[in-house]
């Protein structure tokens, strides 16, 4: 699978560079991820919890990996290290050209905005927000204007195909539907690396293959490295590459 | 986040939590009422008390009489009149005291006496069926009296307050408005003014004629209609108001007969002047510059000084309850916040993932906040303002009963702007806190409570 995904990730950052020359402005190219000495612990009631013990990780750009491990193997934490959604507390992390230690949380943020894509296992869409204002909220927060703001909203839509529930609120979609939306999302600011927890964790069988397919597209189309958490064997089965977490650690699969 | 995305942000935010949006404007507007029905009343109340002093003219107005000044004995500002011997007023003096220093303008008064004939039959006959107290039902007589002049065009500068109907047209030689004096003339009690308007009276000018050794005395009639009566007195002891061209004439014609002294003419052209400073705190020097000029005069500026003083603590005090009240609301606006950044944890986690800053996140909450905050203020102040409109009606039903003017209630500028604006910096400042509490929430959120 390795030599396969080696390959497979060539095509993929090639054909992404090709995608990428017709987008609305984006330049860059999906980016390598690389984690050493990666420890990270909690404080808990009992006292401190080492989630994440001295985790060395390499994922290369383009790539479509997936981390899968028990619950509470730290799974989630290494992602939320990845996405700068954490401060990382010893270890490091480097993200296309991005040392995430040390960073400020202004940095972060100008970090999550411009490099991270999020998709997350309940959808996490604001339900206030009809399906096409959720899209449009992460180019808002990015500053793009309005007239540039639509026109990619509405391109993502389409590449989701939800174009016809662009004016329907996150109760009204279902399960599937709801995933794309925030698929859509993640991809609004043109990430070069989209992270997923649990991306098919509250889907059927059906709405799961639906959203898998999307993800296997997004290297190629989107031209971004694809770190996804699962539990689901069909996920993990069609990522590049398979991560197992244990204990804090990575381990053979 | 541009601010007017964070400001459709805010007003979402707001929408979804609309019945908690609701209750916490309620308690802001509530309090906002409360503040500014009291700053309202403390105004009114100012008004009202500085319009009493002032008998209702300007504030830095002063009565010029046709009079020297007293030698040491200016006036202290208690309004009370020092008069010397009499001295004339005429267009040259006028011209003299309007080039005074600080003086922003100057109304003549001219005083006639006339005899006055009032409505027959007795006003009696014309009583509303709901005016249960007696009125006259003796025949009025004629009696002697002043008939005051003065340039109604001008009538804000002037000690006069319409109590019922109107002050005459200033052009007209027909209008008349009379006192409470004449009321009393009448057999009338002070809440019985409207009776007396539409009615008519005559008053007539005396002329004396010497021919052949023989003295007569020829009168000048003039009908006129009460057009309104007025709370006080433009001078102290005359009951009927009119145009200065009516009084005018009414003197000419006794001035050009025989010995117009004897019928109790003035000499002075005009009885008395009103010069307006230009500020309550100038009035004393332009007292001096009249005083030196020759003419006694009299003001009440250092009473409406010290009512002014008084009246200013009073409306701090009202305005500290207000603001005690507007300041618990905040506290709930505070607490509202603080839950809504508990409910929304996950929200501001997912907003913080895709890329807002803490102060896009911050920007948001204060946002809320004021808006809250400033609709709560707009609302309450309207509100406070209806409430302080109920509440002089029911003064003004008072005030009426004994006589007296009115009060109208306005919403001063002043007073939106402290209930919407102070309204919305509270709720700034309250939302703060829950604002840079929610700020402050680890990105991480986004991921729930794994």
């Amino acid at each position: 699978m390795g030599l396969a995904g080696s390959t497979g990730t060539v095509a993929c950052v090639v054909v992404a560079r090709a995608s990428r020359g017709t987008g609305t402005g984006a330049t860059a190219d999906a980016v390598a991820v690389s984690a050493r000495a990666l420890t990270h612990r909690y404080v808990t009631g009992d006292g401190p919890l080492t989630v994440l013990d001295s985790v060395d990780l390499d994922v290369s750009a383009g790539e479509f990996v997936a981390i899968t491990g028990a619950s509470g193997a730290g799974k989630t934490t290494l992602l939320s290290l990845i996405g700068g959604l954490d401060a990382v507390q010893r270890g490091t992390i480097r993200v296309g050209h991005d040392d995430l230690s040390g960073l400020s949380r202004d940095a972060l943020a100008r970090y999550r905005r411009a490099t991270v894509g999020f998709v997350f296992q309940d959808y996490g869409l604001l339900d206030m927000l009809t399906a096409y204002e959720n899209i449009e909220l992460a180019l808002a927060v990015a500053g793009e204007r309005r007239g540039a703001r639509r026109r990619r909203a509405e391109e993502l839509l389409d590449a989701v195909g939800l174009r016809s529930r662009r004016g329907h609120r996150p109760a009204a979609l279902s399960g599937g539907e709801r995933q794309r939306v925030a698929i859509a999302r993640a991809l609004a600011n043109r990430p070069r690396l989209v992270l997923a927890d649990e991306p098919t964790g509250n889907l059927d069988d059906t709405a799961t293959h639906r959203v898998l397919d999307l993800l296997r597209t997004l290297p190629v189309q989107h031209a971004c490295t694809v770190v996804t958490v699962t539990h689901n064997t069909v996920v993990a089965g069609a990522a590049d590459r398979e991560l197992r977490l244990a204990g804090g650690r990575l381990v053979s699969p | 986040m541009s601010w007017r995305d964070a400001i459709v942000f805010a007003a979402r935010g707001v929408r979804r939590r609309i019945g908690r949006a609701v209750l916490t404007v309620a308690a802001i507007a509530l309090a906002s009422a409360l503040l500014s029905s009291l700053l309202i009343a403390g105004g009114v109340a100012r008004s009202r008390v500085l319009d009493d002093v002032s008998k209702g003219g300007p504030l830095a107005g002063i009565r010029v009489d046709a009079a020297q000044p007293v030698v040491g004995e200016l006036q202290d500002g208690s309004g009370e009149d020092i008069h010397g011997a009499p001295k004339t007023i005429d267009n040259a003096a006028i011209a003299n005291i309007s080039k005074l220093a600080e003086v922003k303008s100057v109304l003549s008064v001219m005083v006639q006496p006339v005899l006055v004939i009032p409505p027959q039959p007795a006003v009696v006959a014309t009583a509303p069926a709901k005016v249960k107290r007696p009125v006259a039902v003796s025949k009025p007589l004629p009696y002697q009296d002043g008939l005051v002049g003065a340039d109604l065009t001008k009538a804000s500068e002037l000690p006069v307050t319409p109590i019922a109907g109107r002050l005459p047209q200033p052009d007209s030689m027909t209008e008349v408005a009379v006192t409470d004096g004449y009321l009393r003339e009448l057999g009338l009690h002070d809440n019985q003014a409207k009776l007396v308007v539409g009615t008519e009276l005559e008053y007539g000018s005396a002329r004396e004629i010497r021919s052949l050794g023989a003295q007569s005395a020829r009168g000048r009639w003039v009908r006129a209609e009460i057009v309104g009566v007025v709370a006080q007195d433009v001078d102290s002891h005359e009951s009927v108001l009119a145009p200065i061209a009516a009084v005018r004439a009414a003197r000419a014609w006794t001035i050009n007969g025989d010995n117009p002294a004897e019928l109790g003419t003035p000499q002075s052209p005009y009885a008395a002047l009103f010069v307006v400073a230009d500020s309550l705190d100038a009035v004393p020097r332009v007292r001096q510059r009249i005083t030196t000029a020759g003419y006694a005069n009299s003001a009440p500026e250092t009473l409406i000084a010290n009512v002014q003083r008084y009246v200013h603590v009073v409306e701090i005090v009202l305005g500290g309850i207000g603001l005690i009240g507007l300041i618990i609301a905040a506290l709930g606006i505070s607490n509202a916040m603080l839950a809504a950044v508990r409910e929304r944890r996950r929200e501001i986690g997912v907003m913080k993932a895709i890329g807002a800053r803490d102060r896009d996140v911050r920007r948001v909450f204060l946002l809320e906040a004021s808006f809250l905050g400033a609709l709560g203020g707009a609302v309450g102040t309207f509100l406070g303002w209806g409430i302080a409109r109920t509440l002089a009606a029911v003064v003004n039903n008072f005030l009426q009963s004994q006589g007296l003017a009115g009060v109208g209630v306005n919403l001063p500028l002043r007073v939106f702007a402290i209930g919407v604006f102070g309204a919305a910096a509270l709720a700034l400042v309250a939302g703060t806190i829950p604002a840079v509490r929610a700020a402050r929430l680890p990105a991480r959120q986004a991921m729930g409570d794994r």
